[in-house]
């Protein structure tokens, strides 16, 4: 089965239907149905779709294929997908063949939207979208096998395992016979979903469908791409961030070319200005060859003015300066780094808070750090384009962000959308880095330069040093507890670099929304509260890593929270109980706590603590226990978590992603650290940027608060694949303060850990 | 320019190579284009790249080409044709993969282990995963 491509869809388009889908002959049914993109707000609401990016096709020869215009980076989506399709469409789960689908720009897409597979969000802003496609598609089949049975009474019909039946008379009709006639019919009132109670695949645990070619080498990703006469490409960036090219050096003996590539307008981050030259790529005709040459590559480079004050020392000094000295938010001011913006507590002064924490019994007044954390994809960043002048240019990529790909692409061709096209590959990982474009870019730039089909690399020290990183973060915490152990006030002041800030957006009386997730609306009875976020003024370059602004914040409002617990001389859980107002979080809370036995002792010589947190509208609870901890480490034995996201398609992927994330904020934590020198990444491989492996991997255990026994499509439902990240961190510096006394409040907690082979 | 003749997944390849000092991985992957083999870190720490050489784990990434010439070279496009070894089964029984990109070695370092005589949690794991899948790598060994 060929993938239909997205041009072809509007060629052949024929009638758009209630519900906005599409429905033409090309052999067979075809519904093209509309996935609202995510936009980051109210991307529920189905005014904001704009694209078409999935689409279903039921062949005569009772294939069924759903393209998908998202991203598979080993969260799942495309089995999720595949589920909820096959239920609507009363299907067997493995007869669906998944295909990716390709970006298109039509419709047209407002500026700046993309489909970005980000925020957790395919499966929460797609379930709707899907089960109303595949039961338009089971009503027009039937209403097909009512057309050739002669009985207009729909009721009469059921439809199941592919086969629609009249029942009076038991004649069948399988769905590859009806559907070249339902393609020709108009869609009438649709049938009911599924009822809930008659679920027989979402809910449940079943294969997913990229694992087979993930155990035999045959799953393509990026950078397996291969085409004919093709050549490779080596990235070498200037020496520190800021760098710019002096000249262009001779192409080294044995290269094909070496390629100055410049930043694009929209991959500019921080020290990185459009139309600075920040990197060469050394061409050559396999990547060894190539790489050596770009080690050894004797290119100049102008460094920038301030380079000298591009370090870690540095950028902590003056974020411990915008604790206090901030200059205030105005509506019609610059507002430039270092603004304060009041997230909550508008009407609420520092002195009320002050006012409301005299009075309290205990205080605790906390400075929390956090430092830039480098993604490290197990795949490093790469592209491959097959570019001729004037007449067509293809992108193989593993990106994140297929369609803002397509937009840069016909912006740095010049090429029409129509000549352009991008295929999405497999992603070893995309944890927020591969939705940037800048690698992207870098070798759109190279196969425009040489003519020829050229996949880029970077090299992993590249990868490490040249990142977009989780921002740093110096975060100041205040808040009391009276004599009955009740919080008193609470007043809450992060400083980080801003993620939207360095994309260009301007940002509004709150500050930016990716750098005070978790921090705000917290179902804490807290009393006055007063919530500031920061802009930070270090340029190093920050994006979205995995759980974003929530991988920042749970850790110092879970571990502020649990300092005010032993203040109060309560237990963590107990005080936690107490003082949460939301029930769901309650439910969240007492589950973690039950799975991670906080109600009986640990065994000898184990410490628990216990974290709770919310991110992409689900909550997540974290119980970490540990033991032997010395100076250098520590042993993490049992992590529990427990998940609300209102629904749950796949409960085996939702365990594997919990995991995952798990780990993801566990790397982090104890060894997760980026620093710089005169503007350098230090560093530069795994070797310093300590990962953990089998032997040091926690037993998991996870528990989901069931799906509700029907589900309301007015209902928010939450994202799954960041929730392992955020509650790590806090957990286990509670369990650290439970086993030594000690808080951890700077992250990580082994900054100087190594690992070797 | 150098060219050797390497033996892959049974099969003799003549493969030019103006550096002696390719390493096994590039080889692999730009010259016979067999590209389940990993490129993750360079440095012998990620194992992404491990291939079974004479029957022994080899971290591809860092082996010279040349010292490769005379022995058999196992790949995970080798491993099997069909899925059919033990571990690549466990490994779909199990739901192993979340991204993949490391379990072509993860595989090969267990075929390698197993091949050492070494079954269920004695055999050894030391590759890195950033998606964490370690715990149901545990489980697919154990039934190893």
């Amino acid at each position: 089965m060929s993938t239909i491509t997205a041009p072809e869809l509007r060629k052949n388009e024929t009638r758009i239907g209630r519900r906005g889908f599409l429905s033409f002959a090309t052999g067979g049914l075809t519904l093209g149905f509309l996935m609202p993109e995510f936009s980051g707000i109210g991307e529920l609401d189905a005014a904001t779709i704009t694209q078409v990016n999935s689409f279903l096709k039921i062949g005569s020869d009772e294939s069924i294929t759903l393209t998908i215009g998202s991203t598979e980076m080993g969260q799942g989506s495309f089995s999720g997908l595949a589920q909820v399709l096959a239920e609507e469409l009363a299907v067997d789960y493995s007869k669906i063949v998944t295909v990716q689908g390709a970006p298109t720009l039509a419709n047209p897409a407002p500026v700046g939207a993309a489909i970005n597979t980000v925020g957790s969000s395919v499966l929460r802003t797609n379930f709707w979208k899907l089960r109303d496609a595949g039961c338009a598609a089971r009503t027009l089949l039937v209403q097909a096998a009512a057309k050739a049975k002669g009985d207009s009474n729909l009721s009469n019909y059921t439809a199941a395992n592919g086969i629609v039946t009249h029942t009076p008379t038991a004649s069948k009709y399988t769905y590859g016979q009806l559907a070249a006639s339902a393609a020709t019919l108009p869609l009438g009132t649709p049938l009911p979903l599924i009822p809930d109670a008659d679920f027989k695949v979402i809910g449940k645990t079943v294969p997913r469908v990229d694992i087979p070619n993930k155990v035999d080498g045959s799953a393509i990703y990026g950078i397996d791409i291969r085409l004919p006469n093709m050549v490779y490409a080596v990235i070498k960036h200037g020496p520190a961030f800021g760098a710019t090219l002096a000249s262009t050096p001779a192409t080294p003996r044995g290269m094909i070319a070496v390629v100055p590539t410049k930043v694009i307008a929209g991959t500019d981050r921080g020290t990185e200005a459009v139309g600075n030259i920040n990197a060469v790529a050394v061409v050559g005709s396999n990547t060894w060859d190539a790489w050596q040459s770009a080690r050894s590559l004797s290119a100049k480079w102008n460094l920038p003015a301030n380079v000298a004050s591009l370090n870690s020392t540095q950028f902590t000094a003056a974020a411990s300066a915008l604790l206090t000295g901030a200059t205030p938010y105005t509506a019609a001011g610059q507002n430039p780094p270092g603004t304060v913006y009041t997230v909550e507590g508008t009407a609420t002064t520092p002195a009320a808070v002050a006012s409301a924490l005299s009075g309290s019994a205990h205080v605790v007044d906390a400075i929390y750090t956090l430092p830039y954390v480098a993604h490290a994809c197990m795949e490093v960043l790469n592209c491959t384009v097959d570019y001729v002048a004037g007449v067509r240019c293809d992108i193989y990529a593993p990106t994140q962000s297929a369609k803002g790909l397509l937009q840069l692409a016909v912006m740095l061709t010049g090429l029409p959308e129509s000549a352009i096209t991008v295929h999405t590959t497999y992603l070893g990982g995309g944890l927020g880095r591969k939705a940037e474009q800048d690698f992207v870019s870098q070798a759109i730039q190279v196969g425009m330069a040489i003519g020829r089909p050229v996949k880029l690399m970077w090299p992993r020290e590249e990868d490490f040093t040249r990142d977009q990183y989780r921002p740093m973060a110096v975060i100041h915490g205040k808040a009391g507890v009276n004599g009955s152990g009740q919080i008193t006030g609470w007043a809450y002041r992060n400083v980080s670099p801003s993620i939207l800030g360095q994309r260009g957006a301007v940002l509004g009386p709150t500050g930016d929304s990716q750098g005070i997730e978790g921090a705000q609306a917290l179902p804490y009875n807290i009393g006055v509260r007063l919530t500031e976020w920061v802009s930070h003024t270090a340029p190093i370059p920050v994006g979205f890593w995995r759980s974003v602004g929530a991988s920042l914040n749970t850790f110092a409002v879970e571990s502020l929270i649990d300092e005010l617990a032993a203040a109060a001389g309560q237990d963590p859980y107990n005080f936690r109980r107490s003082a949460l107002t939301d029930p769901r979080w309650i439910a969240v809370l007492d589950a973690g706590a039950n799975l991670g036995g906080w109600h009986t002792a640990p065994p000898s010589g184990h410490f628990r603590g216990i974290a709770i947190g919310t991110a992409f509208n689900s909550i997540v609870a974290e119980v970490v226990e540990i033991s032997n901890v010395t100076a250098n480490g520590l042993r993490v034995n049992k992590v529990s978590i427990a998940l609300d996201s209102y629904l749950t398609v796949n409960p085996g992927q939702v365990d594997a992603q919990l995991s995952g994330g798990m780990v993801h904020g566990l790397n982090a934590a104890l060894y997760g650290r980026q620093t710089f020198v005169n503007g350098a990444a230090q560093n530069k491989n795994f070797n310093h940027s300590r990962m953990i492996r089998s032997g040091e991997m926690p037993t998991v255990a996870t528990t989901i608060i069931p799906n509700p026994s029907a589900l309301d499509r007015r209902r928010v439902i939450g994202g799954v694949g960041e929730l392992g990240v955020p509650t790590l961190a806090p957990a286990l510096a509670n369990a650290y303060f439970k086993a030594t006394g000690k808080r951890v409040r700077d992250l990580p907690f082994f900054p100087n850990a190594t690992m070797n082979d | 320019m150098s060219t050797l003749t390497l033996n892959v997944n049974g099969q003799n390849h003549t493969v030019s190579v103006n550096d002696s000092g390719m390493p096994l991985l590039w080889v692999l992957r730009d010259i016979l284009g067999l590209t389940g083999t990993k490129y993750g870190c360079g440095i012998e720490i990620c194992g992404a790249c491990t291939v079974m050489v004479n029957g022994q784990a080899e971290k591809s990434c860092d082996m010279d080409v040349s010292s490769a010439v005379g022995k058999q070279i196992v790949t995970i496009e080798g491993l099997s044709t069909n899925r059919s070894h033990p571990a690549q089964q466990a490994w779909i029984a199990k739901q192993v993969p979340q991204c993949g990109y490391c379990q072509s070695g993860m595989l090969m370092s267990v075929a390698c282990s197993m091949k050492a005589g070494h079954r269920g949690s004695n055999i050894e794991i030391g590759n890195l995963c950033v998606c964490g899948t370690y715990n149901r790598i545990k489980q697919a060994v154990s039934t190893l």
